[in-house]
């Protein structure tokens, strides 16, 4: 209990890194991974929460005294996790902020920093305003003459509350060395978790993933009832065969129903039996084979998520996407379909830039920040002007086009064509007659990578039905990119 | 159709008179083509709601469809996917409505969007497999227009399951393919494409002919010559002046051509 007035000093944390396995779009493969890590770190200490994919934390004071010291313990780990394969790196300090920035600065060569219980003040007080989370209010900090956190931490607390609002008391607090909220003392009167049974066992892992995202809404609203967000949230799956197994998550109450259903199935994807593979370090986002997201061990039979740690609502609103609302109709629906089919397989276009016709659009999962693979800013010389098509083939169709001779018409290294083009026939299709055509407009992208450099001419051809055609010759072959029709 | 003169009988006199004069191309009254639809006793198109009872299109295609509109709870059906479906979806998307595209992966979306679709309102699911009658009836609860190519031929029982399906929705189901039974047909007789030549020049602009049946308001065939797309990547009415001629294959230059570049 704490005294009235006086936030308590944060405990020690130990906070462990693996940089290969960071990021939100690591993939089914590093979660496998992290698992493993996890499992590892577990062996030394109990209580282990997942910040984000990649990073894990726990209270560094009970299994440090037991190993004789914190760099004694951390070495130890760094040991553990590296007989795995698994690069890792740790830091240690007074409250989990901290200790993150500790870990996040920690040299290969010397992979655990260790502040010193009591220095961590002068720590943060020397790092610079852009390490807070808060972007937004780092930038507004930085024009404000406020260059590291030490400046920020001398303002008075109540003139930041006052010109910050929200945002800035927790980031000040953290600044400070301070926890960024202090705990909700008294204990709520009924339990807060949901929990959702599945019978018979789900043996697939999307329509958990599904049900996470209601069963979190369910913890939100539960939650909010009563002013309050939880710190971590706990989730909890069990087998059909008995088995149970739980992670905490880091959730500050920034986390949306989507965010905790993705750690579900990021988690789900970690706990999965794993095919074998040997190294860590290949990253495969684009894996998506259905047969592999089901659980050979019986299926999932029931799944809880428990809130963990109860602080007060302050109302601050994350969007997590930062884009235009989606009425809850279109993403039941749109959810419904990815639960049927897959998370890839519901998609919406973004248009952006790109020389070739297939890349002009992009396909994000639905749920997933928009943004186009390739930029609409620059100019993109070389791209096909006029008229886009209405048909834009994922894969090209193999075609022939042959001159009045009915020789193969043919394209030279100096983009020289050896004859006009009189008749295309389209894979299986009959022949079809070329009423007009231009071209060809050469195009060479990436020539300095031998692996991905590409030659290719382009033609677009009108035939005797009315249709158009893009056409590309590469290496010889022709081939149909893109209907206009 | 043994029942075609009671469903004459239901369409207004008026629309029967503008409609007979251009439903045939080449009739001298011109004029009606460029301008805006009569005004017909229907209740006024506004931004979609879920209790509209219809969805509004692009400019150049009201002529073709049966008020104008298309009407919530009914299906139309193209043969063959193409520009012409998604010129159908755009006017919609355009007006705030979402649009569902299943089973189509070679959808050309830049068109899509030249023609005037909102692509931050559009959801795509390029290969709903073998349980596409259920993807699209959760489309049709999200989206208030679907359009679909069936990965296989619908039996007739499926068919009448997913338009109860449809009209409890209050949606548009827009197939790309064959749908026996559905209330409007639009097949893209004749494409004239401009811009290439000889060796140069670049595909601009597409003017097709573009016909329309069914049942019911829309028993009457209508044909317009539409500028699918025109330059600027929309669809106009095309002006009888501007279609162009049958395009005769052209004499062969000599071989050994050279590069230009692009018009």
């Amino acid at each position: 209990m704490k005294a009235r007035g006086a936030d308590p000093a944060p405990p020690r944390i130990m906070v462990l890194c693996c940089p290969q396995l960071c990021g939100p779009d690591a993939g089914p493969r590093a979660a496998r991974w992290f698992e493993r890590v996890i499992t590892t770190v577990t062996g030394f200490c109990p209580n282990v929460e997942v910040t984000e994919p990649g990073v894990c934390a726990f209270g560094a004071r009970g299994p440090a005294r037991y190993f004789g010291g914190e760099a004694v313990l951390a070495g130890q780990l760094i040991t553990a996790v590296a007989e795995l394969g698994v690069a890792s790196r740790v830091g240690v300090a007074d409250g989990m902020f901290a200790a993150r920035l500790a870990a996040r600065q920690a040299q290969p060569g010397s992979p655990a920093l260790v502040i010193p219980a009591g220095e961590t003040v002068r720590f943060l007080a020397a790092q610079p305003v852009t390490v807070l989370a808060d972007q937004d209010l780092a930038g507004l900090l930085k024009r404000l003459g406020l260059g590291t956190l030490g400046d920020f931490a001398a303002l008075p607390a109540s003139d930041v509350a006052s010109r910050f609002g929200a945002a800035g008391e927790t980031a000040h607090r953290l600044a400070r060395g301070l926890d960024a909220r202090p705990l909700a003392v008294k204990r709520p009167a009924s339990d807060l978790s949901v929990a959702r049974e599945f019978d018979p066992p789900e043996l697939l892992a999307e329509p958990v993933v599904f049900a996470a995202k209601a069963l979190a809404e369910q913890l939100h609203e539960g939650l909010a009832a009563r002013g309050l967000t939880c710190v971590r949230v706990q989730v909890r799956a069990t087998w059909a065969d008995g088995r149970e197994n739980s992670r905490l998550w880091r959730h500050d109450g920034l986390l949306t129903a989507a965010g905790v259903a993705d750690r579900v199935r990021w988690q789900l994807d970690g706990w999965r039996p794993d095919p074998g593979e040997n190294d860590p370090g290949e990253n495969d986002p684009g894996e998506n084979d259905p047969g592999e997201n089901e659980h050979a061990d019986g299926g999932i039979a029931a799944l809880r998520l428990a809130p963990d740690l109860l602080v007060r609502a302050t109302g601050h609103q994350l969007a997590l996407w930062g884009e235009s609302v989606i009425s809850d109709r279109v993403a039941r629906a749109a959810m419904r379909v990815q639960a049927m089919l897959g998370h890839e397989a519901v998609l919406r276009p973004v248009p952006g830039g790109g020389r070739n016709v297939s890349e002009q659009v992009s396909h994000v999962p639905f749920g997933e920040k928009r943004e186009p693979r390739l930029a609409l800013g620059p100019p993109w010389p070389g791209r096909i002007m006029g008229a886009a098509p209405g048909v834009v083939y994922p894969l090209p169709r193999e075609a022939e086009v042959t001159d009045e001779a009915g020789q193969l018409v043919t394209v030279s290294g100096r983009c020289v064509l050896s004859a006009a083009p009189a008749r295309l026939v389209v894979e299986r299709e009959p022949p079809r007659l070329v009423t007009g055509w231009a071209g060809p407009w050469p195009l060479s992208e990436r020539w300095w990578d031998p692996a991905a450099a590409r030659r290719r001419a382009r033609f677009q051809l009108i035939t005797d039905d009315g249709r158009a055609w893009l056409a590309v010759v590469r290496d010889g072959r022709w081939l149909i990119e893109a209907g206009y029709w | 159709m043994g029942s075609a003169p009671a469903e004459i009988r239901r369409i207004p006199a008026r629309s029967l008179a503008t409609s007979a004069a251009s439903a045939s191309f080449g009739a001298s009254g011109l004029g009606s083509l460029g301008s805006p639809p009569p005004t017909l006793p229907v209740s006024p198109v506004s931004p979609v709601s879920p209790v509209s009872p219809a969805l509004p299109v692009l400019p150049g295609l009201r002529d073709l469809l049966p008020r104008g509109v298309l009407a919530c709870g009914s299906v139309l059906a193209v043969p063959e996917f193409g520009l012409l479906c998604l010129a159908l979806a755009a006017g919609a998307s355009a007006a705030g409505a979402w649009c569902g595209i299943a089973g189509v992966p070679e959808a050309g979306l830049l068109a899509a969007v030249g023609a005037g679709l909102d692509a931050e309102r559009t959801l795509l699911v390029p290969d709903p497999g073998s349980a596409w009658p259920q993807v699209v009836a959760s489309l049709l609860d999200g989206c208030e227009l679907v359009l679909l190519r069936p990965p296989a031929a619908a039996p007739v029982l499926l068919r009448r399951r997913l338009e109860a399906v449809l009209r409890r929705s209050g949606g548009v189901l827009l197939v790309a393919g064959d749908w026996p039974g559905a209330q409007v047909r639009l097949r893209v007789i004749t494409q004239r494409w401009t811009g290439l030549g000889d060796g140069h020049g670049r595909v601009r602009a597409c003017c097709a002919e573009v016909t329309a049946d069914g049942r019911g308001e829309a028993a009457l065939t209508r044909t317009r010559w539409l500028w699918l797309p025109a330059e600027d990547g929309g669809v106009a009415v095309a002006d009888p002046v501007d279609i162009p001629g049958t395009d005769a294959p052209l004499p062969r230059p000599a071989a050994g051509l050279r590069a230009v570049s692009a018009g």
